[in-house]
């Protein structure tokens, strides 16, 4: 399933990917522009500054409406990053090249990134509930009569995250490469059009049941 | 293993993935289209929970096509 004729350079067995440098300079990126809209912040901000604001205060709001106002102020930094960072690599999909160009390809169509992702957020979840609960008392929620159920959807739940996100964007590469060529004027552009929409949904859903699920795990019963 | 046989199985693959999410979607949908002509002023939160909840249906889709594309590169 994974094409292993992506790797530029192997130091050793760490092999550099493709895949792995797009999230460098995605990551590189991020943070260049979050720096140049925090250097020097002022009470009536300039148009960067004025952006990030918006892009936090709009998130915040979002995210603070499924945490709750005590959660959401103390989770929110987490699932923003996921989410921007996730909106970012589904976005560069869209970018002439991708996929074509050496050391260019859409991290999140592939399974390891996002199967990564899941996996930060399976740890976050369970953190987060020892955090709020303590030990004894997280533990003690999963007894009940469906303990084994409980145990087996903790398990699928980092699957389902992983897969549904991959899937969604491997498929939109493949059926836009099929369709590219069944006829490359035009054609494309229908599925590039319905992939604005679509990765900005599966960057708001990997995040919204995420947070659910922590705000399910911290609950107080 | 003889790739007609391949290739079928990753058709029905697609289009029985197809059947389910297409129905739960179009229920979903008109639904969301009642409430909203029913009350006008929440058109905007029921808008975008439809759209969250068509999305996580089309997930279901996905995970076919998915298989779909692993069976075609077998042929």
């Amino acid at each position: 399933m994974e094409h292993s004729s992506d790797v530029l350079i192997s130091i050793g067995p760490v092999e550099i990917t493709g895949v792995l440098v797009t999230m460098w300079v995605i990551i590189a990126l991020l943070a260049l522009l979050s720096w140049l809209a925090t250097r020097n912040m002022k009470d009536v901000p300039g148009p960067l500054q004025n952006l990030a604001e918006m892009a936090v205060s709009k998130l915040q709001g979002y995210y603070e409406g499924i945490l709750g106002p005590k959660l959401g102020k103390k989770y929110f930094p987490i699932m923003a990053t996921l989410f921007i960072f996730i909106i970012v690599c589904n976005y560069s999909g869209l970018l002439p090249g991708a996929g074509h160009i050496k050391g260019f390809s859409v991290p999140t169509a592939s399974l390891s990134v996002t199967a990564g992702l899941a996996i930060i957020g399976f740890f976050t979840t369970h953190t987060v509930g020892i955090k709020e609960r303590g030990v004894k008392g997280y533990l003690k929620s999963f007894l009940s009569v469906l303990l084994p159920l409980t145990l087996v959807e903790t398990f699928v739940r980092p699957f389902s995250l992983a897969l549904r996100l991959f899937g969604n964007l491997f498929g939109e590469e493949m059926v836009t490469e099929q369709l590219y060529g069944i006829f490359p004027i035009l054609v494309p552009l229908v599925m590039n059009v319905l992939s604005l929409l679509f990765c900005l949904i599966q960057a708001l859903v990997f995040t919204m049941l995420l947070s659910i699920y922590i705000a399910e795990a911290a609950e107080e019963e | 293993m003889s790739s007609g046989i391949i290739a079928i199985a990753a058709a029905l693959a697609i289009a029985l993935s197809t059947l389910g999410p297409g129905i739960g979607q179009g229920l979903a949908a008109s639904k969301a289209m009642e409430a909203m002509a029913r009350q006008p002023e929440m058109a905007k939160d029921i808008r975008s929970s439809l759209i969250l909840s068509l999305g996580l249906m089309e997930a279901l889709t996905i995970y076919g096509l998915l298989i779909a594309f692993m069976l075609v590169a077998k042929i």
